[in-house]
């Protein structure tokens, strides 16, 4: 799941200002789960905006919708019949949701409600962790299931580093040892032999610094 | 009229609570008119910030939820709930420069037991001084 944190008011309210009608946009994928962008979210969010409009005298509509997914075509064309009302969209979206509706509609400002922060999962009632950075060449079946690239402070392929305590982070002492726990799982699993291989260092050329990537599956397409 | 009897207190309370009867809110309705209006909801856990900011946005001057006493809700958690999201409402009304004050709760005391209309009285009495909410009327919240 990719995890999202509305913008300071402030900061949204200095965006739309320009603006006589916005559309605030949620998200209900993602953004939804992680109580970030979703249908109730972009109800508060729209709410708190038409209020601070009334209060400051200014002449600024704000209506609300929520679809399924902002990052996926089919969803977004249910805006197709309403988008040339607005001056803008208030994105309660990803940072890929945001860039659909953009590219979807370039003569519509779109303008980003949220901080697009990690891809993650839930861990608890209103707790999200980051687990995955995305890396391009996912390693997890060498190390129990457990990312040291997204856990570990140091992102160490080859780990433990020395300074854990008490299966804590020296860094961060409120986070587990990525390493203690890939040691503990690993010996669960009586797969500790795995460690005993040296990795080398990871080809960051399947992430980044060629653009954006992109994945292609003919059988999928028309 | 007075000032108090024209603001409008949106008011969110648990069924559970003891005090809520029917007789009793239809005293409150006749002796508070407009200036108080009843929302019963089955549990104050029910309550979501987005009812206390549609009611500042629509009508209310103030929106307070009143709940069970801590530690009785029939639910377990939910007065605990409702107390974080009136937490988190306060916050975004802050954010845009309204009177946090404007949201509250109120929880039930099982030694001392209060009617709802008792409650309510006390929250307008502990609010006038907010006035009027400048969502609904500028103007006389400047002044």
């Amino acid at each position: 799941m990719i995890t999202a944190e509305q913008k300071p008011i402030e900061e949204i309210r200095e965006m739309i200002a320009p603006c006589k009608r916005v559309l605030a946009l949620g998200c209900g994928s993602c953004v939804a789960e992680c109580a970030a962008g979703g249908e109730k979210e972009t109800a508060m969010l729209a709410s708190a905006l038409r209020m601070a409009g009334k209060m400051n005298g200014e002449e600024i509509q704000i209506v609300e919708k929520t679809i399924d997914r902002q990052c996926v075509k089919e969803f977004v064309i249910q805006l197709d019949d309403v988008i040339e009302s607005y001056d803008a969209i208030l994105s309660l979206g990803c940072g890929a949701g945001v860039q659909a509706i953009a590219d979807m509609y370039p003569e519509v400002p779109v303008i980003p409600a949220l901080n697009t922060e990690f891809m993650g999962e839930t861990k608890d009632r209103g707790v999200w962790v980051e687990s995955c950075i995305g890396c391009g060449d996912c390693m997890l079946y060498f190390f129990g299931g457990v990312c040291p690239l997204t856990r570990c402070s140091k992102h160490l392929l080859n780990g433990p580093c020395g300074g854990s305590m008490d299966g804590k982070c020296e860094v961060n002492p409120e986070v587990p040892c990525a390493w203690q726990l890939i040691i503990d799982r690993l010996t669960n699993l009586g797969a500790l032999d795995r460690l005993q291989m040296i990795y080398p260092p990871k080809d960051w050329s399947k992430k980044q610094g060629a653009g954006p990537r992109k994945i292609i599956k003919e059988d999928q397409q028309e | 009229m007075t000032e108090m009897q024209e603001r409008c207190l949106a008011l969110f309370y648990c069924q559970q609570v003891p005090g809520n009867s029917d007789q009793e809110r239809l005293a409150i309705e006749k002796r508070y008119g407009r200036t108080i209006r009843l929302f019963p909801i089955p549990c104050s856990g029910r309550l979501e910030p987005i009812h206390l900011l549609k009611a500042l946005e629509s009508f209310a001057d103030v929106a307070y939820v009143v709940t069970c006493p801590e530690g009785e809700c029939r639910y377990f958690e939910g007065n605990s709930r409702a107390k974080k999201r009136v937490e988190r409402t306060r916050t975004i009304i802050r954010d845009i420069g309204l009177e946090p004050e404007r949201v509250g709760i109120i929880a039930g005391s099982k030694e001392h037991p209060k009617s709802l209309g008792e409650v309510a009285g006390e929250i307008l009495e502990s609010t006038s001084s907010l006035g009027f909410s400048p969502v609904h009327n500028l103007g006389f919240a400047q002044k």
